[in-house]
C-alpha cells in the first residue's frame, strides 16, 4: 500500500460506513411516496374549458348523430390528458387490491331484511368485515350489490383474469363501469346519481357514466339481454318492448360542429359530489333543521382538506395518515395540523392556520384530554346528549337515489357517536353496526351463508308476512273503495302492503289478549269478515250470501294457499263450488263457530297459520324481521339440509344456535361484535362542542358520554337484547367513571379550599421571604 | 423521561448527601488528613455496614415499634391529628405521584388519581395550618449580611444543619404552595394549552422539590434525634 493510499482509503471507508450507517441511525422510515407522472401545471389557477372529443371504449371518436353511437369511455376520452391507469390506482378505485389503506373506513353492508342479514363486506382487510371472495361474491356480484354507489372502477372494472374466472358474470353484455370522472368532477346540475344507480342495476355498466353525467339519454336494459349479446349486435329489431338493447341518444346541443362535447367540470369536486356517497344524517332529522358541517358553513369544500394529486390517493385527514403514507405533508390536513400546527406526535412542525383555520383556545381543558382523545370526540358527530343517534349513511342505506320507488332502507341500523379507541390508542367517535347473518360453524370460525342459501333451506318459514299479505291482497279484489281487508291481532290492525306482505295500519283499540280475526275496515270501524248471524233465519240480510260468494271467490285466487276457501257460520258451511255458492251443514267435528278458513283434508284450517299470525304480530310496531321462533325453525331446517354441520345465526351482539334438545340458545362470539369505523363529520361549532359548558358535559354520575346504553340492534326480535354502556366501548370502567363523575359535585368546594390555602400559604411564604430578606439586608431588626 | 431521570438522580443524590452528612459528622479521626479516595472508600464501607445493620434489624415488628415510638403520638390531640393527616397525605401523594410517573407510561389515572386529588386537598389544608401555627418556629436569621469574602465561606456564613433544616421547611412550604396552585389553576377556566403544559411541568417539579425538601428535613431531624439519644 502506498503512503498516499492510506488517507484515500480512510475517506472512502468513512463514506461507505456513513452510507451504511445513516439509514440505521435514522431508523426505519416509511417508503417514499412515489409521485406519478403528472401533466405539468402552468401555474394558472383556472380550470381549462373541457370542450373535447368523446371516444368510445375502442378509442374511436364518437359522432353523436350517427346511428347507434356507443357510450363515451373515460379511459379514452379523459385518458389522453389525465393518465387513466394512474387515476384508477386511487383510494376510491383500488379496493380490489385488498390493501388495508390506512384507518378502517365504512365497509359495504349486504342487507337482506327477509333473511335478517346485515353482513359487512370489504375487499380491504378491516376488522369485522368479510372479504367478498370468502363469501363467494365475485366482482360482478359486488358490482350489482353495491355498484349503485361506486364511482366506477374497482370491482366494476375488474382485471381480465377476474372476468375470465367468472363465467356466470355478464361483463360481455354489460361492459365495464370505468372510473367515472364525472361522478366527482362534473359541475353540471345534470349529474344524476340516481340515474347511475338505475343503469348499474339494469346492468348497463358501460352506459352508466354517459347517462348519469347527462351527456346522453340511455335506454334499454342489458339485464334482459341474452348472455351471448354483444355490443356490436346492436338493437333487436323484433323486440322493442322487453329485451331492448341499451342505446344512447347524445344531447347534441352540447356538441360543437367538430363533434366536441362541452364538459362543465370542476378541478376540485363540489361538496354535493362527495355527499352523494358520503352523507350521514340522523334518521329522525327534518331536512330544513339539519346543519352542515361547520367547515362547509365557513365556505370550505370537502376537497379543500381531502385533496389528491393525479394518483387520486385521497388525503383522508386522520392523524397517523402521514406515517401510513410516508408523506409528512399530509399532516397539514388533519384537525391538529391545520388548527394547531402539530403532527400526530404533537411536534410543531406543520404550518398552522391553513385556509384561515382558527387556533383553538381550549381554555381550562386539562392536557390529558389531548393525549387520550381525538379532536373529533368533542367536535364531531351528534353530541351524546340523548344517548346514541341512529343515522343513515348514503352507502349503507342507499340514500340519494330518487325515483318512484323508495330506495332508502332502514337496514342496517347505524349508530353514532360510539366512543372507542382507534388504532392510535386515542378515543374517537365511531359509527357502529351490529352484524347479522346466518353461518356455518367451522370450529371457532363462522362462515357466513348467502341469503339465497338460507332462503332455499328455510322453505316457507320466512314467508309469514307474504302469506298473510297474499290473503289480504286477494280480498282486496272485492273491496269497495273505502274498504280495506285487515287482520286484527295482538292489538294491531294489519293491512296489505303495496309491495306484498303486510303493514301495520294502526292499533286495534282492543286488548292485546283477544283472538286474532279477519275483518274489513270501513271508516273508523272494523267489522269481522264473517259476521255472526243465523243462516236459517228468514229475515237475514239478503246481501250477505252474494257477499260471501265474492269473498270466497277472491280467497280462492290466493296463490299457493292449500284447499278451498270456506266460511263457517254456526253450523252452516259456505263454499264456492262449481261457480255457485254452496251452502251446507258443517260436519259435526267442526263444532259451532263463526270463522273463515280453508277446507284441507276435510278439516277447516285457518286462513293463516298460528305461526304466521304469531310471527307477524310479534314483529308489529318494530322493524325486526325475524323472531326467535323463526330462527329456531330455520336453524333446524339448515341442519336438516346438511348433515354434520352446525349452523348459527348472529344478531344483536349474540350468536344463536340450537342446543342438543333443539332449543334456541345464545352466547357471545367474536363474530357477533359490532363493526365500527371512525367518523369525523359533521364538525360542530365550538359552542356545541363537548366541554363548552364545563367538565360535567362528560364527567357527571349519569353523563350520556359515559353511561348511555346502546341496545344491540339487529333484525332479530330478541327476548333479552344485549345492552352495552358507552364506557365499555371505550374500554373504561363504568364504576370508576361514575365515581369520578361524582367527585365533580364536590369539585367547586375543592377549588374554594385550594384557593384559600394557596392564598394563605403563598402570603406567609412571601412574608417569610420578605422578612428574611429584610433581616439579611439589615432593614428589619432582630426581635 | 428526562424528568424521571432527573427525579431518580435527585432523590438518590439527596439520600447520599444526607448519608454523607451523617458519616462526616460521626467521623472520629482528623478528617483533614484523609485523601478523597480514602474518604470515599470509608464512606462506602460505612454505608454498606449501616445498610446491612439496618436490614438485619428490619422487621414488621421493628417498624411497628419504631412508628409507635414516634413523638408524634405524644402530641396534643389536635396537633397529633394535624400531623397524622399531613404526613399521611404527603406520603400518599408522593408515593402515588412518583410511582405512576416512573413506572406507568400513561401516568396517574384511575382510582389512585381520585385518591391523589383527595389527598391533595387534605395536604393543602394541613400545610396551611402547619405554616400558620408552626411557621414561626422556623424563622431565625442571626445577623445581617456583610459584603465581604465571608459570603463565600459556608462555615462563616453560618450555614448550620439547623439552618439547612429551616431552609428545607420553607422550601417545602414553597413547593406546597406551587403544588396547590398548579393543581388549582388547571381546574379553572383560565389557562390555555400552553398554560396547562406549564402548570403540569410546575406541578411535577414542585412535587420533586417538596420530596427533596422533606427528605432533607426528615433526614436531619432523625439524625439529630439519634445523636441526642443516650447511647446504651
Amino acid at each position: 500500500m502506498s503512503r498516499t493510499g492510506g488517507p484515500a482509503f480512510a475517506v472512502l471507508g468513512l463514506v461507505l460506513a456513513a452510507a451504511v450507517l445513516a439509514p440505521m441511525i435514522a431508523g426505519p422510515s416509511a417508503p417514499a411516496r412515489q409521485e406519478p407522472q403528472q401533466p405539468a401545471w402552468d401555474g394558472s389557477r383556472t380550470t381549462p374549458v373541457h370542450l373535447i372529443p368523446l371516444h368510445d371504449e375502442n378509442g374511436e371518436p364518437i359522432i353523436p348523430t350517427e346511428t347507434n353511437p356507443l357510450p363515451f369511455s373515460a379511459r379514452y376520452t379523459c385518458g389522453p390528458c389525465h393518465d387513466y391507469d394512474t387515476i384508477r390506482g386511487g383510494f376510491h378505485f383500488s379496493s380490489l387490491t385488498g390493501r388495508a389503506e390506512g384507518r378502517p373506513a365504512q365497509p359495504w353492508f349486504w342487507a337482506d331484511p327477509r333473511t335478517g342479514t346485515v353482513l359487512p363486506v370489504s375487499y380491504r382487510p378491516w376488522p369485522g368485515t368479510y372479504a367478498p371472495d370468502d363469501l363467494g361474491l365475485t366482482p360482478w356480484d359486488i358490482t350489482l350489490l353495491f355498484g349503485r354507489h361506486f364511482p366506477g372502477g374497482g370491482p366494476a372494472e375488474p382485471p381480465e383474469e377476474a372476468i375470465l374466472s367468472d363465467p356466470e358474470a355478464r361483463w360481455s353484455v354489460s361492459g365495464l363501469a370505468e372510473v367515472n370522472c364525472l361522478a366527482c368532477h362534473n359541475r353540471s346540475g345534470r349529474q344524476d346519481d340516481g340515474e347511475w344507480a338505475k343503469q348499474v342495476l339494469r346492468e348497463n355498466l358501460r352506459w352508466a357514466a354517459t347517462a348519469a353525467g347527462g351527456v346522453g339519454e340511455v335506454g334499454g336494459m342489458a339485464a334482459r339481454l341474452k348472455g351471448t349479446w354483444d355490443i356490436y349486435d346492436g338493437p333487436d329489431p323484433d323486440d322493442r318492448e322487453w329485451a331492448v338493447a341499451p342505446y344512447v341518444k347524445y344531447r347534441t346541443g352540447d356538441f360543437d360542429s367538430k363533434h366536441r362535447y362541452f364538459f362543465d367540470l370542476n378541478y376540485q369536486p363540489a361538496d354535493d359530489r362527495c355527499l352523494a356517497c358520503h352523507s350521514a344524517s340522523p334518521v329522525d332529522e327534518v331536512q330544513w333543521k339539519a346543519d352542515p358541517d361547520v367547515h362547509s358553513a365557513a365556505g370550505l369544500r370537502c376537497a379543500d382538506c381531502h385533496r389528491n394529486g393525479l394518483d387520486h390517493d385521497m388525503v383522508r385527514g386522520y392523524e397517523g395518515e402521514a406515517a401510513d403514507k410516508g408523506d409528512r405533508t399530509v399532516d397539514a390536513f388533519t384537525c391538529r395540523g391545520c388548527h394547531l400546527g402539530e403532527d400526530a406526535a404533537g411536534r410543531r412542525n406543520v404550518e398552522p392556520g391553513r385556509l384561515g383555520a382558527p387556533r383553538p383556545k381550549h381554555t381550562g381543558i386539562p392536557l390529558v384530554h389531548f393525549k387520550r382523545l381525538s379532536c373529533t370526540v368533542c367536535h364531531s358527530g351528534p353530541a351524546p346528549r340523548d344517548g346514541f343517534t341512529r343515522v343513515r349513511t348514503s352507502r349503507a342505506n342507499r340514500l340519494g337515489i330518487y325515483g318512484a320507488a323508495t330506495w332508502a332502507t332502514d337496514l342496517p341500523a347505524v349508530f353514532e357517536p360510539v366512543y372507542m379507541k382507534g388504532g392510535d390508542g386515542k378515543i374517537a367517535p365511531h359509527r357502529l353496526v351490529w352484524p347479522a347473518f346466518w353461518a356455518r360453524k367451522d370450529g371457532p370460525k363462522l362462515v357466513p351463508l348467502k341469503p339465497e342459501e338460507v332462503e332455499a333451506a328455510a322453505g316457507g318459514i320466512l314467508g309469514s308476512e307474504e302469506r298473510i299479505g297474499a290473503v289480504l291482497i286477494g280480498l282486496t279484489q272485492v273491496m269497495e273503495e273505502d274498504e280495506t281487508p285487515v287482520l286484527v291481532s295482538g292489538g294491531f290492525v294489519f293491512g296489505p302492503h303495496v309491495d306484498g306482505g303486510v303493514e301495520v295500519l294502526g292499533p286495534s283499540g282492543t286488548t292485546d289478549e283477544g283472538p286474532a280475526f279477519w275483518g274489513l275496515r270501513k271508516g273508523p270501524g272494523i267489522v269481522p269478515l264473517v259476521p255472526d248471524f243465523d243462516p236459517a233465519a228468514e229475515d237475514k240480510d239478503p246481501d250477505i250470501e252474494p257477499r260471501f260468494q265474492e269473498l270466497l271467490q277472491a280467497l280462492d285466487t290466493v296463490a299457493g294457499a292449500p284447499g278451498r276457501a270456506a266460511f263457517q257460520v254456526r253450523r252452516t258451511l259456505y263454499r264456492f263450488e262449481g261457480g255457485v255458492l254452496d251452502v251446507s251443514e258443517a260436519p259435526e267435528e267442526f263444532g259451532e263457530a263463526v270463522r273463515p278458513g280453508r277446507l284441507v283434508d276435510g278439516k277447516l284450517v285457518p286462513l293463516a297459520s298460528g305461526f304466521d299470525v304469531r310471527t307477524v304480530t310479534a314483529k308489529a310496531g318494530t322493524e325486526k324481521t325475524l323472531t326467535e321462533e323463526e330462527v329456531e325453525l330455520v336453524l333446524g331446517a339448515l341442519a336438516g339440509a346438511s348433515e354434520n354441520a352446525e349452523f348459527v345465526y348472529v344478531s344483536g351482539g349474540r350468536m344463536f344456535r340450537l342446543d342438543k334438545s333443539g332449543k334456541l340458545v345464545s352466547e357471545k362470539h367474536q363474530a357477533a361484535e359490532p363493526v365500527t369505523w371512525a367518523l369525523a363529520h359533521n364538525v360542530r361549532p365550538a359552542q356545541q362542542s363537548l366541554g363548552w359548558t364545563g367538565c360535567t358535559d362528560c364527567h357527571s354520575a349519569g353523563s350520556d358520554f359515559f353511561f348511555s346504553r346502546l341496545e344491540a340492534d339487529g333484525p332479530l326480535l330478541a327476548k333479552r337484547p344485549v345492552k352495552r354502556a358507552s364506557s365499555s366501548f371505550m374500554g373504561l370502567g363504568g364504576l370508576f367513571q361514575g365515581f369520578f363523575g361524582l367527585t365533580f359535585i364536590v369539585r367547586p368546594l375543592l377549588k374554594v379550599v385550594l384557593t384559600v390555602c394557596a392564598v394563605i400559604v403563598g402570603s406567609l411564604v412571601l412574608l417569610a421571604g420578605l422578612l428574611a430578606l429584610g433581616r439579611l439586608a439589615g432593614l428589619v431588626e432582630k426581635r | 423521561m428526562l424528568f424521571v431521570i432527573i427525579a431518580v438522580l435527585a432523590v438518590a443524590g439527596t439520600f447520599l448527601a444526607l448519608a454523607f452528612h451523617r458519616f462526616w459528622t460521626g467521623l472520629d479521626k482528623d478528617r483533614t488528613n484523609l485523601v478523597y479516595a480514602a474518604l470515599l472508600g470509608k464512606f462506602w464501607a460505612w454505608l454498606g455496614r449501616r445498610t446491612k445493620e439496618n436490614a438485619r434489624r428490619a422487621s414488621v415488628k421493628a417498624w411497628g415499634d419504631y412508628l409507635k415510638a414516634l413523638p408524634l403520638w405524644r402530641l396534643p390531640v389536635l396537633e397529633k391529628w394535624l400531623f397524622v393527616l399531613f404526613y399521611g397525605s404527603f406520603l400518599y401523594l408522593a408515593a402515588s405521584g412518583f410511582f405512576f410517573a416512573v413506572f406507568v407510561p400513561r401516568g396517574l389515572y384511575g382510582f389512585p388519581l381520585i385518591g391523589h386529588v383527595a389527598a391533595g386537598g387534605i395536604f393543602a389544608v394541613c400545610l396551611t395550618l402547619v405554616v400558620v401555627f408552626k411557621g414561626r418556629d422556623f424563622i431565625s436569621i442571626s445577623e445581617p449580611l456583610e459584603l465581604s469574602l465571608k459570603l463565600f465561606d459556608p462555615k462563616r456564613l453560618g450555614l448550620t444543619a439547623a439552618r439547612a433544616k429551616r431552609a428545607a421547611f420553607w422550601l417545602f412550604v414553597l413547593a406546597g404552595f406551587l403544588l396547590t396552585s398548579s393543581s388549582l389553576l388547571p381546574m379553572m377556566p383560565l389557562l390555555r394549552t400552553p398554560g396547562q403544559k406549564l402548570m403540569f411541568e410546575l406541578h411535577r417539579s414542585s412535587a420533586l422539590a417538596s420530596v427533596l425538601a422533606a427528605m432533607v428535613y426528615v433526614g436531619m431531624e432523625l439524625f439529630e434525634k439519634s445523636r441526642a439519644r443516650p447511647r446504651g
